[in-house]
């Protein structure tokens, strides 16, 4: 990839269309399951309850078919932040038990390095599951998810489904953004602009990116106030409720799919060996 | 029916009406073309009809019922559906068939309803295997047809069409077409607003806006007679009569190619060519190539599980001092092509030597490349990220380091060369300039780095006729000031009027490439799903029919020449 592609891939969202078993499974299942590991894997307090998390990511990831080396990716750039804290977290650990190796208020103990490892399980875990979500639900089963799963409260009267509308605009927007900053940033560099050049540092690459934001934002903008037009002209808004095209159906498989996400949050949460 | 009468409207802090006094009616399953320069208010009129704006004074009806009343909002825009110029800015949804659902949903119809006319409205524009992508991942002309298919969904009574056709290369626009004859021919109302004059030309019934105001409603025989008051509106006539004027023996008010080549007449008795005749493929002697590109293969986002070939085997040979011209089907890779040529996209596989640099070297300076070949992207003027024209044009060079005067002599020689006054437009806000004004600020700001090497993709997309003809003469000049142009295209006529040779790219591939005259002819030129020139077809016609034409004749003017200048006299 090159620096053009990056800025676009930024935005793009990592749906991998499989068509696997994960894939096949009602998007509310698949969006209730991921949130209730993503809680499991959240509250494990023992380092067997994290690995178990991270063991039940990769596998999931490997019934999805998603390619481990695509999700790892993921994890690459969070991995410094991750190591500093766990860092942090083995030397400034409380006293417990035999001290290894102890300077001033440092020290170092099986209790603290037990604590970090466990950290870095646990995020890893989480990084990976959220990747898996990614992968494995569309924009459009993700819409359609909320809407399905909302639709109690807009009986209450909330605009619940605008606001299921607006996410699902501005998730299929966010594609089209990327690639206009990336033609954007072209149409600079072949006017002298540094992009794509491959100099400088991360400030020097901030202070290239100001120019961009101005005419992304402007047409943003413009794309923005076509899209209500096209909107307004397909009879958007002029009927108090909605209908829509596509009707889920929650099958037994989905309910045991579920059924087994439940169950595996809950032993995540409980395991203790 | 709809009804408009004595409709006036001017934009929210605007000092002139955008409409003025505007009265007409329209007739149940009436096809007409809406015509005029850019910024006349064709699209604020269109705006009109379905309610998006409300007239200043005067009202608007759409069979029977008023734009203003919003209980009828939902009836009317039912009836009347609209399709826009950038299809990409119409999708909503993140599936092909969710977006066309958006219409039939928002009127609250049953599931089951929606379904069927999803179903239908997919194969009646032949998207139904696509149904289930998202709509980025498609072609503007794919992404032009879904938004058709969003409106027919709807099962409206009336369509606009908005300047559809201006960004699909000629198989799209050639659909769109056949697409709306279709729906004419069920018996929809079409109005179509367009800066080509040969789609206009199809129309039953024209009108013309001239700065607001209704200039003409015609029939097109009757509106495309005159050529010098067209041209007084920004317009001009479609090729077919301009061609047809000069041909001796033809009857008046032929507008379409069809009807052009069905009409052509056998040469007149005593007909010779004459000998001081000129042929469009002046042949020079081979000039050095500026740009020398073999065996170029690129591939986005190579490495990732989304990876997408562009191009495959790609050559390109561009002689020094000439313009040449690229063609190819959207998607083919010629902006992929293009964007090697000044490095914005490094070489994967294949040798490319663009004047002095050797890109295949990874050494080599990239800004001085960039320098060297100047780029125009499409619709540049959407790049625009400065307040006055004078500043947007004096970016590259100040960049490059120039200063007080010398910034100053840059930035007036670029504008001079595109025929924009230093004085009158330095000043002027970029936003308020006219369709025509904004590209040639764009294009004095590639020239204001003096490259020797211009690459333009899509030129004139998006220009009314009068402003296009403008830009191509600038190009002529720049060309005979020594300037290599290489212009990527979807018009064959500009290609035609411009460029000595031409390559054709097909799925990444270099299927052709020669004289231009040659490639409209070729086999490849077809394959590739190109249309050639009229003046190709019709020179080709007449030398059936016995004129002594001479060989590789693509330009309308030569043609003319010809015809014009051995007729009778001779």
């Amino acid at each position: 990839m090159n620096e053009f592609e990056r800025l676009q891939a930024m935005v793009q969202g990592q749906y991998l269309p499989t068509g696997s078993i994960i894939h096949r499974l009602d998007p509310r299942a698949r969006l209730l399951g991921v949130v209730l590991l993503l809680v499991g894997v959240t509250a494990a307090t023992s380092l067997w309850g994290a690995l178990a998390g991270l063991a039940l990511a990769v596998c999931l990831l490997l019934l999805a078919r998603v390619p481990l080396r695509y999700a790892l990716r993921s994890l690459l750039a969070p991995l410094p932040f991750l190591l500093i804290i766990a860092a942090l977290q083995v030397l400034f650990s409380p006293p417990a038990g035999e001290d290894w190796f102890t300077w001033g208020m440092l020290r170092i103990n099986q209790a603290g390095l037990l604590l970090a490892i466990r950290l870095l399980l646990r995020f890893a875990a989480l990084i990976l599951l959220i990747s898996l979500s990614a992968a494995s639900i569309s924009s459009a089963e993700l819409t359609r998810a909320l809407q399905a799963l909302l639709q109690p409260l807009a009986r209450l009267g909330l605009p619940v489904m605008d606001g299921v509308l607006a996410l699902q605009v501005s998730l299929h927007f966010l594609p089209f953004l990327g690639e206009m900053a990336a033609r954007i940033a072209k149409a600079q560099a072949a006017r002298g602009a540094e992009w794509g050049s491959g100099t400088g540092g991360p400030l020097n690459r901030a202070r290239q990116a100001l120019p961009l934001i101005l005419p992304v934002f402007l047409n943003a903008l413009r794309k923005a106030e076509t899209l209500a037009d096209g909107m307004l002209s397909r009879a958007y808004g002029s009927q108090p409720q909605r209908t829509a095209l596509v009707q889920l159906r929650f099958t037994p498989t989905d309910a045991l799919a579920l059924l087994l996400a439940t169950l595996s949050a809950l032993s995540i949460i409980l395991i203790r060996i | 029916m709809i009804e408009l009468e004595h409709v006036t409207f001017r934009h929210p802090n605007a000092s002139r009406d955008a409409l003025v006094d505007i009265s007409l009616d329209t007739q149940p399953g009436e096809w007409i073309a809406l015509v005029g320069a850019n910024g006349s208010g064709k699209t604020t009129l269109a705006r009109h009809l379905n309610g998006l704006l409300l007239p200043s004074q005067g009202s608007v009806r759409v069979d029977g019922m008023d734009t203003r009343e919003p209980s009828a909002q939902s009836a009317i825009r039912a009836r009347i559906g609209m399709v826009f110029q950038h299809p990409e800015d119409q999708m909503v949804a993140s599936t092909v068939e969710e977006d066309v659902a958006f219409g039939p949903e928002n009127l609250a119809l049953p599931p089951a309803e929606i379904r069927r006319r999803v179903d239908a409205a997919l194969a009646a524009v032949g998207m139904a295997e696509q149904r289930q992508r998202p709509p980025h991942q498609l072609s503007a002309g794919q992404m032009q047809r879904v938004a058709l298919a969003g409106v027919l969904a709807m099962q409206p009574a009336y369509i606009i069409f908005d300047e559809v056709t201006a960004m699909l290369d000629p198989a799209g626009r050639g659909a769109t077409l056949e697409q709306m004859r279709l729906l004419h021919r069920q018996g929809c109302a079409i109005l179509h607003i367009t800066h080509f004059m040969e789609e206009a030309a199809l129309a039953e019934r024209v009108l013309v806006l001239h700065q607001g105001h209704l200039a003409l409603d015609a029939p097109p025989a009757a509106a495309f007679g005159d050529r010098a008051r067209l041209r007084a509106w920004g317009l001009d006539q479609p090729p077919a009569a301009r061609l047809a004027a000069c041909i001796p023996g033809l009857p008046p008010g032929v507008l379409t190619p069809e009807a052009l080549l069905a009409a052509l007449p056998p040469p007149p008795p005593g007909w010779t060519l004459n000998a001081t005749q000129l042929s469009d493929n002046s042949v020079t002697a081979p000039a050095e190539a500026l740009v020398d590109a073999e065996g170029i293969a690129y591939t986005y986002m190579q490495g990732t599980p989304l990876a997408q070939t562009a191009l495959r085997d790609a050559r390109l040979r561009v002689p020094a001092g000439a313009i040449t011209g690229l063609v190819g089907a959207t998607g083919s890779g010629k902006s992929t092509l293009l964007q090697h040529l000044n490095a914005l996209l490094p070489l994967q596989a294949g040798r490319l030597r663009v004047g002095p640099f050797d890109l295949a070297d990874e050494h080599t300076n990239r800004v001085a490349v960039r320098r060297f070949a100047g780029m125009a992207f499409q619709q540049p003027e959407a790049q625009f990220f400065q307040t006055y024209a004078g500043d947007e044009i004096a970016f590259a060079p100040r960049l490059a380091g120039l200063r007080d005067d010398e910034l100053r002599q840059a930035v007036r020689a670029a504008m001079q060369s595109v025929g924009l006054d230093f004085e009158t437009y330095k000043d002027r806000l970029t936003f308020t300039l006219s369709g025509g004004e904004q590209r040639k600020v764009a294009l004095a700001s590639i020239l204001a780095l003096a490259p020797t090497l211009l690459l333009l993709d899509e030129p004139t997309a998006g220009l009314d006729p009068q402003a296009r003809a403008e830009l191509l003469a600038h190009l002529g000049e720049l060309s005979a000031a020594g300037k290599t142009l290489l212009v990527s295209s979807h018009q064959m006529e500009d290609l035609a009027a411009l460029c000595g040779e031409i390559s054709v790219l097909r799925t990444g591939e270099t299927t052709f490439s020669g004289p231009a005259g040659e490639v409209f002819r070729s086999a490849a030129f077809a394959q590739a799903g190109m249309q050639p020139p009229l003046a190709v077809l019709a020179a080709d016609r007449l030398a059936e029919l016995g004129w002594a034409i001479p060989p590789g004749v693509s330009r309308l003017e030569t043609l003319c020449c010809i015809l014009a200048g051995s007729g009778e006299a001779a």
